[in-house]
């Protein structure tokens, strides 16, 4: 049954890889297109936003591996059996999913600075008094805060998803609660909830774009800064569109290919 | 001879349902227990607080003259004590031989090669060496049940705990695992063993014990409580799976 099951992969999920990828390079051919058949204002658009991809990349980039780290220690948190470490998570998850992220990402940029020169006054600790917030650190963190949440919600439907009896196996074997979690439990989980978190990274990629509010220069906000010094809304648009375009069907592509090479190790 | 497991006035509460009522048991080294009793009486429960995979809200249990009361000291019991489950609880992720040498390498701190010429060894001792390379998923349960007799066996417990190990197993292949117990009973394991295998009872068992409501009812060697069962309860028990 295997074998066949293979065979298919091959034949429909070969032509279903390459279809998607043509998707790719049509999106980078058309943004190439503009770029070279009307380089005013494309390339001029272009040149000016470029700046802002490296930032929107790396700013989603540590943000999601943070994201990865923090949300599992907020989903074993959940799933704890002290009432007070499970009451603080839960308290946690449904405060900040409850809040919007634009909201989150402004208090952390004008907000948390205040509060921490407030506590420095009050507490005359001369290093918080001269707190100053940089913008893509405030960034950062809030994208992770924020996101951390929804994360730990994946992973403990995953971890959830694995019989209770597999734990028990692991621990009677001696293994401790961690052993257990790294050795038995999540490598199972990870099969179950890679798509929902190549979905989160995505969902992320697109969100960063938020930070624009907060004197972050990604993507978006060298567009705005571009429309508002030439007037061309249009144009400025489609191009940042696009670029945005590009970086998630990329990402799309990659999580494909993961789940893929799961798969096939399941399988072997 | 100090009893191996020694239970004394364990009480055990499910919300509103009370599965162990004061349960009192000693299992002396070498010796094969078998416990068999209607469903719901407290018979696994009382196999899992031996390893304190349930726990209990009063009494005392020694394992090995270790008292069940900090983490330390359960996992300490855990690693004497191999527990085979009615559903096998294979590691799905994991070859067989992986299946039975992780524990070996995290918590026996074994080397690779050591580990799985262990697991090879225990492999060829429950009758399928050829299947090391498999994944649980292609086995059948009654070769997936006795690899979870290797993985338990791959730790060296000084006592082996089953719980209802063939009551998930398509008919024809209980006698595979009951083999493989059979064996393990003669060379003086410690085994506690919860099934409804009377044939097993009669040939391995050194003590059966019936329990029902959360009590032991009766215990006995097998063939005075099989053809004299003295109480009442016993005897009802008796009439339905004999």
């Amino acid at each position: 049954m295997d074998k066949v099951e293979d065979k298919r992969n091959k034949v429909f999920g070969g032509k279903y890889f390459d279809r998607w990828w043509i998707m790719v390079l049509a999106v980078v051919g058309l943004i190439l297109l503009l770029i070279f058949a009307r380089p005013d204002p494309y390339q001029r658009i272009f040149l000016f936003v470029r700046e802002g991809i490296w930032t929107t990349v790396y700013i989603t980039c540590v943000s999601f591996v943070l994201v990865l780290f923090f949300g599992l220690f907020v989903a074993l948190g959940r799933l704890s059996k002290s009432t007070i470490v499970r009451g603080v998570s839960t308290v946690y998850v449904e405060v900040i999913r409850g809040i919007p992220m634009l909201v989150q990402l402004i208090f952390w940029y004008f907000a948390f600075p205040s509060v921490m020169q407030q506590l420095g006054h009050a507490f005359n600790i001369q290093s918080m008094i001269e707190y100053r917030a940089n913008a893509v650190t405030m960034a950062i963190l809030g994208l992770t805060v924020g996101y951390s949440a929804y994360m730990s919600e994946v992973y403990r439907a995953g971890i959830q998803s694995i019989s209770r009896g597999q734990m028990e196996a692991a621990r009677s074997l001696g293994m401790t609660y961690f052993q257990a979690m790294r050795y038995v439990i999540l490598p199972q989980a990870i099969r179950v909830i890679l798509p929902p978190v190549g979905n989160e990274f995505i969902t992320l990629l697109k969100d960063s774009s938020l930070v624009s509010v907060v004197a972050v220069a990604d993507m978006t906000r060298r567009g705005r800064e571009f429309m508002a010094a030439n007037f061309i809304p249009i144009q400025t648009w489609i191009m940042v569109a696009l670029l945005y375009l590009v970086l998630t069907l990329l990402a799309a592509r990659a999580v494909t290919w993961l789940e893929r090479k799961m798969k096939m190790e399941k399988s072997s | 001879m100090t009893p191996i497991i020694h239970i004394k006035d364990v009480h055990k509460q499910f919300g509103a349902v009370q599965a162990l009522k004061g349960v009192s048991l000693d299992v002396n080294r070498g010796e094969v227990v078998v416990i068999i009793g209607p469903s719901g009486s407290g018979k696994s429960t009382l196999l899992r607080c031996i390893n304190r995979l349930e726990e209990f809200n009063s009494g005392q249990i020694l394992v090995d003259e270790i008292p069940l009361d900090s983490a330390e000291n359960i996992n300490t019991v855990r690693t004497e004590v191999g527990m085979v489950f009615q559903q096998f609880n294979l590691f799905p992720h994991l070859s067989v031989v992986d299946n039975i040498t992780l524990a070996q390498k995290i918590v026996r701190k074994r080397s690779a090669p050591e580990a799985e010429k262990v697991a090879r060894e225990l492999l060829v001792k429950v009758g399928i060496p050829e299947k090391a390379d498999y994944f649980p998923g292609q086995l059948s349960g009654g070769q997936q049940q006795r690899v979870a007799i290797a993985r338990a066996l791959a730790m060296n417990p000084k006592i082996m705990l089953f719980d209802e190990p063939t009551s998930a197993l398509d008919p024809e292949m209980i006698q595979e695992v009951l083999d493989v117990m059979m064996n393990l009973a003669k060379e003086g394991m410690t085994m506690v063993v919860v099934s409804h295998e009377i044939g097993f009872a009669k040939a391995a068992a050194d003590r059966v014990i019936l329990m029902d409501g959360g009590l032991i009812i009766e215990e006995a060697p097998p063939e005075e409580l099989f053809t004299h069962p003295k109480e009442e309860r016993t005897k009802a028990f008796l009439s339905k799976v004999l």
